[in-house]
């Protein structure tokens, strides 16, 4: 009886392995009943997956990544642009601030500021002018 | 299922709503831990119930070991759950062994020996089954409570090794990270469990 079997091990074991097994699977139904019960309970009781390392922090740092990137572009130049300001764009600054000195002191150019400078004489002779325009000329 | 399909819902709402395929993983493993639960609950009981010899207590062991394996474990990947699992349930019966121990010392300086304590019997439970069991099926059972006599009176670690590899199947390197002992030790355990048994039961006459 102690023939070894090719696999399984010996009869020994196997007859062994077939009892325990036979007992397993002819459980009372009450043992069986709260073993599915504990199994609920387990599964219930089993925390809500959290997202991953990975998942939480990449995005953050490749956030953190890109803004650094940046400083690191713009800094240097930014620096370097108030270290050596281009004339060009000095004069183009300087020229635009005189014309708008010379815009708001000019006295002939058009008011911008409604009613108070309206040339009441110009509108009336206007509107008389057009009045003429329309009007048969007598005698004609 | 009804308990389960709870379960669905309520981890489902923890869930943000463009979170879908967060919402599925999930879900399968919950699915995949509850068919691993299932296909070893039997099992583990009858380990537990052999080691302790107390229907009440395996059953205890085996929720216990099934709770944390859940609320600890649950994300690691599934093929290191029987592992975890069958650890988690040895240190449970050990735990269980223990606590016995220090009780049966204690009581053993009591002078009323807590005589009342005692289960009742139940007189259903002491009655003579009238009715002939089959003759095929007695063998099975005098066969079956002579092995797990037998088993239980093996030292802790080899009761632990025969189990876990004739039982439960573990191969030799899922046996030796279960018991935290090299592969070898697995082997030598194994092998003195077999030759107890051989030589307490003789071979089985089925």
């Amino acid at each position: 009886m102690s023939v070894e079997q090719a696999d399984g091990g010996s009869e020994f074991e196997q007859q062994a392995r077939a009892l325990l097994e036979q007992s397993a699977e002819q459980l009372p139904g009450a043992v069986r009943s709260r073993l599915t019960q504990a199994r609920y309970a387990a599964l219930a009781a089993q925390p809500a997956r959290r997202l991953s390392f990975a998942r939480r922090w990449v995005p953050a740092g490749a956030a953190v990544a890109a803004a650094l990137a940046l400083l690191v572009v713009y800094v240097p130049h930014m620096r370097e642009a108030a270290e050596n300001p281009n004339p060009l764009v000095t004069a183009g600054l300087a020229n635009a601030g005189l014309e708008d000195i010379e815009l708001l002191t000019d006295s002939d150019a058009v008011p911008l500021n409604g009613d108070q400078d309206m040339d009441d004489d110009f509108y009336e002779w206007a509107a008389d002018e057009a009045a003429g325009a329309t009007a048969p000329a007598v005698g004609s | 299922m009804a308990a389960f399909a709870s379960l669905d819902s309520e981890t489902a709402d923890l869930i943000p709503p463009g979170k879908a395929h967060l919402r599925d993983s999930t879900q399968d493993g919950a699915r995949s831990l509850e068919t691993f639960l299932a296909s070893v609950e039997r099992k583990a009981f009858r380990i537990a119930q052999i080691a302790l010899r107390h229907e009440a207590d395996a059953l205890d062991v085996v929720q216990d070991a099934m709770m944390q394996l859940s609320t600890r474990y649950a994300s690691r990947p599934p093929e290191e759950w029987r592992p975890l699992f069958y650890r988690i349930l040895e240190n449970r019966v050990r735990d269980v062994q223990r606590r016995r121990s220090v009780r049966n010392r204690v009581m053993a300086y009591l002078p009323w020996r807590g005589e009342d304590e005692e289960d009742p019997v139940d007189p259903i439970d002491q009655a003579v089954d009238k009715a002939p069991a089959p003759p095929a099926q007695l063998e099975s059972d005098e066969a079956m409570a002579a092995l797990e006599q037998a088993i239980a009176g093996l030292p802790a670690r080899q009761r632990q090794a025969f189990l876990l590899r004739n039982f439960e199947g573990l191969d030799v390197a899922e046996t030796a990270a279960t018991m935290k002992c090299s592969q070898g030790s697995v082997k030598t355990h194994y092998f003195r469990a077999l030759q107890a048994l051989r030589a307490k039961l003789g071979e089985f006459r089925t």
